[in-house]
């Protein structure tokens, strides 16, 4: 087996789940976590949105509809560059595994949709250390639908509501969440996403992100 | 492409000072809109870190020395971006003379003096609109510090302390300041910046910056 080498430097490990709402990356991220676990190597998970800094003002801001394209894009880069700076990184020089739930491709396709200049999100998050897995979970929109209603319902900002593109809830957000895919579907080969059939069982796509996930540890990289 | 390097087509006008904090440029701005307002302009008043959304998150997480310089940065790029977008933007499109004290150039200044990359904040900001007038007052670090820290030491982030250039926040002071300025004076050049000297006497700058404006509005088909 050729020698496995991070693509960040560092020496643990950055492995991203990726996908809309509904797709089931935090299901994923769990059970990965599990069986990462189980190996004895050192393993943490960060969500998208959770720095101390400026998670509850996002929240807060989104609450009164207080945010344009603009700052919705600015906020975001400040919540991820606060939790990039103290919890990621220092993870990564101790040599942890890295679970991300949503990297900044999120940003890119969330702000592209609301109508930002791609090379000025790019440049937002340029800094940002490459990952040496990115999975993708691709889900078709009518199956996300469902799910998103079935469980936590429509939400404002997850509807796009806020960009106009409709006034009926249910369309505005099967617009949103199609434009979202879209930009997805872009980024797969640009950053070399392993894209995994989201209507999978829970059982199979975790095989296939273990398989993916242990080709690397037995390599020995993280000995 | 940065839209601070084109001129707007707005009907407004936008004035905006830059300086390091004990260079006038409040006074200056203070004494400027007084007469405006005397000569029966519509004009409107702004200042840096001071949106409804976020300027309360950035003073509480600079008291608690959380802020490194990349959130510090993006922190005040949203409270431009939403001052931009709320206050600005739309007061030049309904004719409005826009007075800013501190604009994106304070950004440029303080965040590369910090270490932030010159062209990734200069990309950050580049939704922001040219002012018509952009008046840069140049001052020492050794007289602003006496001007402002009469009575008080240093704040935290304004002597640069997350740098740790030093231990003694008045030396600390001294050298982030110089390398501010630095930067605002590259910018004389870059942005077309107007220096003032800030050790000028009040009337003698407030005399020239009246002039200045006059001659704004003038080309701008206004009357003043």
């Amino acid at each position: 087996m050729t020698q496995f080498k991070t693509k960040h430097g560092y020496e643990g490990l950055l492995i991203v789940i990726e996908g809309t709402d509904g797709s089931g990356k935090s299901t994923q991220l769990q059970l990965l976590k599990k069986s990462i676990q189980a190996q004895s190597y050192g393993v943490i998970i960060s969500e998208w949105k959770t720095s101390r800094l400026i998670a509850n003002v996002i929240d807060d801001a989104k609450e009164r509809n207080l945010l344009n394209a603009t700052t919705y894009s600015l906020l975001y880069a400040a919540d991820f560059a606060d939790r990039l700076e103290n919890t990621i990184i220092p993870a990564l020089k101790s040599g942890f595994i890295v679970l991300l739930d949503r990297y900044y491709y999120t940003a890119l396709a969330r702000d592209v949709v609301r109508g930002q200049d791609i090379e000025w999100v790019k440049n937002l998050y340029d800094y940002a250390p490459e990952p040496d897995l990115i999975f993708y979970l691709d889900m078709p929109v009518d199956v996300l639908l469902k799910r998103i209603i079935g469980t936590t319902g429509l939400n404002y900002y997850e509807s796009g509501r806020d960009i106009g593109f409709s006034s009926d809830f249910y369309k505005s957000f099967e617009i949103y969440q199609d434009k979202c895919l879209e930009q997805y579907e872009k980024m797969k080969s640009e950053y070399n996403f392993i894209s995994i059939d989201g209507t999978k069982s829970i059982d199979e796509i975790h095989s296939i992100m273990n398989h993916e996930v242990q080709k690397i540890l037995d390599s020995g990289v993280l000995y | 492409m940065s839209k601070l390097t084109e001129q707007h087509n707005y009907k407004g006008t936008l004035v905006c000072v830059e300086g390091i904090d004990g260079s006038g440029k409040s006074t200056q701005l203070a004494l400027l809109r007084d007469w405006l307002k005397s000569t029966g302009h519509d004009v409107i008043f702004t200042e840096w870190n001071s949106s409804e959304l976020i300027c309360q998150t950035t003073k509480l997480a600079k008291k608690k020395n959380m802020l490194s310089p990349r959130t510090f940065s993006l922190l005040h790029a949203v409270d431009f971006a939403d001052r931009l977008k709320q206050v600005i933007d739309p007061a030049l499109k309904a004719g409005f003379i826009v007075l800013a004290d501190r604009y994106a150039y304070t950004a440029f200044a303080r965040d590369v003096a910090r270490g932030v990359d010159p062209q990734w904040v200069r990309n950050v900001y580049n939704f922001a609109i040219k002012p018509d007038l952009a008046i840069y007052f140049d001052i020492n670090p050794q007289d602003a510090m006496e001007r402002i820290c009469s009575n008080r030491a240093p704040k935290f982030y304004e002597a640069g302390m997350d740098l740790k250039l030093s231990n003694d926040p008045y030396e600390s002071y001294i050298i982030f300041q110089g390398r501010v300025i630095n930067e605002y004076q590259k910018m004389v050049d870059e942005f077309g910046l107007i220096k003032l000297d800030a050790m000028d006497s009040i009337h003698s700058k407030q005399v020239r910056i009246r002039e200045m404006l006059k001659s704004v509005l003038n080309n701008k088909g206004v009357n003043i």
